[in-house]
This record gives structure tokens, C-alpha cells and sequence, in this order.
């Protein structure tokens, strides 16, 4: 088991030093959040509509876009210089280098999505400090089963001629379950509403997050092998 | 041609027994197209299955020919449907439950398609194409929980059910008859795009053989 999770530590500490020298896949996500917000704002008739109502599905919408984006990217570097054959031939198991990834993956769209919400709590004055915590948490578990779902389909969609065009067609009618109940938990916490609906939509996240990183892991060595 | 006279058969049978208003007939075209196009999409998922674990390239021929037969019955789904909804609910679009799903599995399917053509290496791609449809096959269950649970907080203005619960006799084997009928065609179609499947490889492998 040590050494399975040591292998998973291995390319995720590559693939994050790598990141954070670069800093290029989170300052694009990181801006597109907030210039997505600021377009919503010119988009929405705000004397009609208040923020809190609709704030949980734009942060979620623009989680995903936004997330889209970074995760195109997450085997480009794999696949210079015939590097990706190199990995797989390495004795670390696929779906440890599934994990791992994904695990990379969430590291940086999550801090995104941290962003994402804090930005859009400045613009709209939304009141994040009642349920922080649980807030927290319940992005942290929807971005990490559109992680899952978006790595194993990233992989997929690197081998087509369409490349990237073709992920969002392949991960959102996958992401329904997320959004349903991200938005729901979402607004629920921001409006200060009592934690026991909440709870069952976070339940159903949890599942599906664990869920989508078991088939993500299972499926992996399918995707990419020879 | 039997199976092309059975299914007029059932148009003849439905056009002398309903006794609703002439619309209400779409039901017998709409609903068993859906229960088909689940089906032919069920089928194609456990192909697909059966396709990575055995690598026997024959199922990844009936997986391919099972999903363009889901595509099929799923299109005639989602265009009778709002026609219907039209004229019974007075809406094109209604996020209910089953459209919904429906809509979704086209999506996902399509993506199968879509991944299973443009791949660069057709291998991988007929590989790629089969995670696709497990994928798919196996978030069916929670995205149609999600959709429900998310239709229970916002019930929809209208919601007149167009049959009662309980058919009467004639209704039901009207609609027993056409979901047979659908079924056979189905299975026609399957067979036939499973065997134009076959033809190919065969050619594919003879040219390749021949220019050795």
C-alpha cells in the first residue's frame, strides 16, 4: 500500500512542481472565472433577479467552463517527446497514474474553484462566512468527481483528431448529477438555509464522486494502453 | 418484408381501435420507441463490456450496431415527443424525467460515435469508444436519480398525464402489438448493420491479404 501511494506521490508532485513553476493552466483558469463573472453581471437584469437565487449555478457554471479548460490539458505534457510511453512502461499501475493525475487535477481546479467563489462573493456581496466549512466541502466533492470524469475523458479525447473540442460533449451530460446537487447544496449553504437538506445532496455527491473516481481508475488502463 | 408487414399492421390496428382523440396515437410510436432505444443502448453498454474484457472483435461490431439502432429509436423518441407535448401539454419541452434521459443518453452516444470515428489509431478508437459507453451505461442510474430528485423540488405547472394509469384492454395491446413490432425492427436493423459490419472486415482483411 506504501508503496502504491508513493508511486501516486511521484507524478503528482512532478506534475504540481511542474505547475507551479509555470503557473500558466491556473492564471488562465483564474482569469477566465473572473472575466466570466464580470460578464454575468452585464448578462443578468439584476433589478429582477437577486443574487443569492441564482448565485450557487453561476459559480457552478463557471466551475465547469472554466475547469474544461485547465483539464484539456492535463496529458500535453505526457505527450511530447514520446514521454507517455515512457510512463506506461514504468511499473507503476494505471490507475495509479489515473489517481494521480486526477489528483493533480483537483489540487489545481479546486484551489480555481475557491477563487471562483470568492470572486463571485465580492462582485454579487454574497454572504460565504455563515457555512464556510461545509462550503468547502461540498466544492471540493463536485469538483472532485468532474475531476475524475474529466481526466479519464481527457485521455480519450487527446487521441481524436476533434482533441479538446471533443471533451465537453463526452463530460457534460456526465455532469448532470453534479450540477443538480452542487447547485442545490450551493445555494442552500448560501442562503443560510438549514444543513439537513443539504446534507443529502452532499451524501449524493460523495457517492457520485466515488463512484466516477472508481470507474475513472478501473476504465484508465483501457484508454491508454498500446 | 414480414417484419416491414407487422409494423404496418400495427399502424392499421391503432387506426381502427383508438378511441381517444387522433393526437393520443403518437403514444404508440413514442413509447415504444423509448423502451427500444433503451434497450438497443443497454445492449450496446454490455457489448461494450464484454468487447474489453474479451477483445473479441465481433462484439465490438454488435456494440456498434446496437448503438446506431439506439440512435435510431432515440431520435424518433425525442421528435415525437415534443410533437405530442405540443398538443396534449401545450409545451414543446418539458424537463421531465424520461425526455430528459433520453436526451442525455443521445448526448452520450453520440460522443460514442463521435470518439469511435475520429480517433487517430481506429484500434484505440473502437477501445476509447467502448469506456465511453460503460461510462455512459453506468451513470444512467444517478443521473436519472439526480433529474428526478431535481424534479421533486420544482414540479412542473403542467402536469396532465395524457393515459390514465391503468389501460384498457384494447390500448394496451395496441401498444403491446407496436412495442413488438419496434422490438422485431430493432432486431432487423441490428442484424442488418451487424452483418454489413461483418462484410466489411471481410473485405478490409481480404484487400489487405490480397496486396501482401
Amino acid at each position: 500500500m506504501r508503496n502504491y501511494l508513493s508511486k501516486i506521490n511521484a507524478i503528482l508532485w512532478k506534475d504540481l512542481v511542474v505547475e507551479f513553476r509555470t503557473r500558466e493552466r491556473f492564471i488562465t483558469m483564474a482569469a477566465f472565472a473572473v472575466l466570466a463573472a464580470i460578464l454575468f453581471n452585464y448578462s443578468l437584469d439584476w433589478i429582477s433577479v437577486s443574487p443569492e437565487d441564482i448565485a450557487g449555478g453561476l459559480i457552478w457554471m463557471t466551475i465547469v467552463f472554466a475547469g474544461l479548460l485547465g483539464i484539456g490539458s492535463t496529458f500535453h505534457l505526457e505527450a511530447q517527446d514520446g514521454a507517455f510511453h515512457g510512463i506506461l512502461m514504468s511499473p507503476v499501475p494505471k490507475d495509479a497514474i489515473f489517481l494521480a493525475k486526477t489528483l493533480s487535477n483537483f489540487i489545481l481546479i479546486y484551489l480555481m474553484a475557491l477563487l471562483v467563489v470568492a470572486v463571485f462573493a465580492l462582485f454579487f456581496g454574497l454572504e460565504i462566512g455563515r457555512n464556510l466549512g461545509m462550503l468547502a466541502v461540498v466544492i471540493g466533492l463536485g469538483v472532485l468527481a468532474f475531476v475524475a470524469l474529466g481526466t479519464l475523458f481527457t485521455a480519450v479525447s487527446t487521441g481524436t483528431r476533434m482533441g479538446n473540442m471533443l471533451l465537453p460533449v463526452l463530460v457534460f451530460p456526465l455532469l448532470v448529477p453534479v450540477v443538480i446537487y452542487g447547485t442545490s447544496a450551493t445555494s442552500q449553504l448560501l442562503a443560510g438555509r438549514s444543513l439537513a437538506q443539504t446534507e443529502g445532496s452532499m451524501r449524493m455527491l460523495a457517492a457520485f464522486a466515488l463512484m466516477a473516481c472508481f470507474v475513472g481508475s478501473s476504465l484508465f488502463r483501457f484508454v491508454v494502453e498500446d | 418484408m414480414w417484419l416491414g408487414l407487422v409494423y404496418w399492421m400495427s399502424f392499421f390496428w391503432v387506426s381502427t381501435e383508438v378511441t381517444q382523440g387522433i393526437a393520443q396515437r403518437i403514444f404508440y410510436v413514442h413509447v415504444p420507441a423509448a423502451w427500444t432505444s433503451f434497450l438497443a443502448f443497454g445492449l450496446a453498454a454490455l457489448f461494450s463490456a464484454m468487447y474489453l474484457w474479451l477483445r473479441d472483435e465481433r462484439l465490438d461490431r454488435a456494440a456498434v450496431s446496437a448503438a446506431e439502432g439506439g440512435m435510431v429509436f432515440a431520435t424518433i423518441m425525442l421528435t415525437t415527443g415534443p410533437l405530442w407535448g405540443k398538443i396534449a401539454w401545450g409545451t414543446y419541452w418539458t424537463w421531465e424525467p424520461r425526455l430528459t434521459l433520453t436526451l442525455l443518453l443521445w448526448f452520450i452516444f453520440l460522443g460514442y460515435f463521435l470518439v469511435r470515428s475520429s480517433t487517430e489509431n481506429p484500434e484505440k478508437g473502437k477501445r476509447h469508444a467502448a469506456v465511453v459507453a460503460i461510462v455512459g451505461a453506468l451513470d444512467i442510474p444517478f443521473i436519472h436519480l439526480s433529474v428526478i430528485w431535481f424534479r421533486s423540488l420544482h414540479p412542473a405547472p403542467v402536469v396532465i398525464k395524457p393515459e390514465g394509469p391503468t389501460l384498457p384492454s384494447d390500448m394496451l395491446m395496441t401498444l403491446l402489438m407496436s412495442l413488438g413490432a419496434f422490438t422485431l425492427v430493432f432486431l432487423g436493423l441490428f442484424l442488418l448493420r451487424y452483418s454489413l459490419e461483418n462484410f466489411q472486415y471481410e473485405v478490409n482483411t481480404r484487400s489487405r491479404h490480397a496486396s501482401v
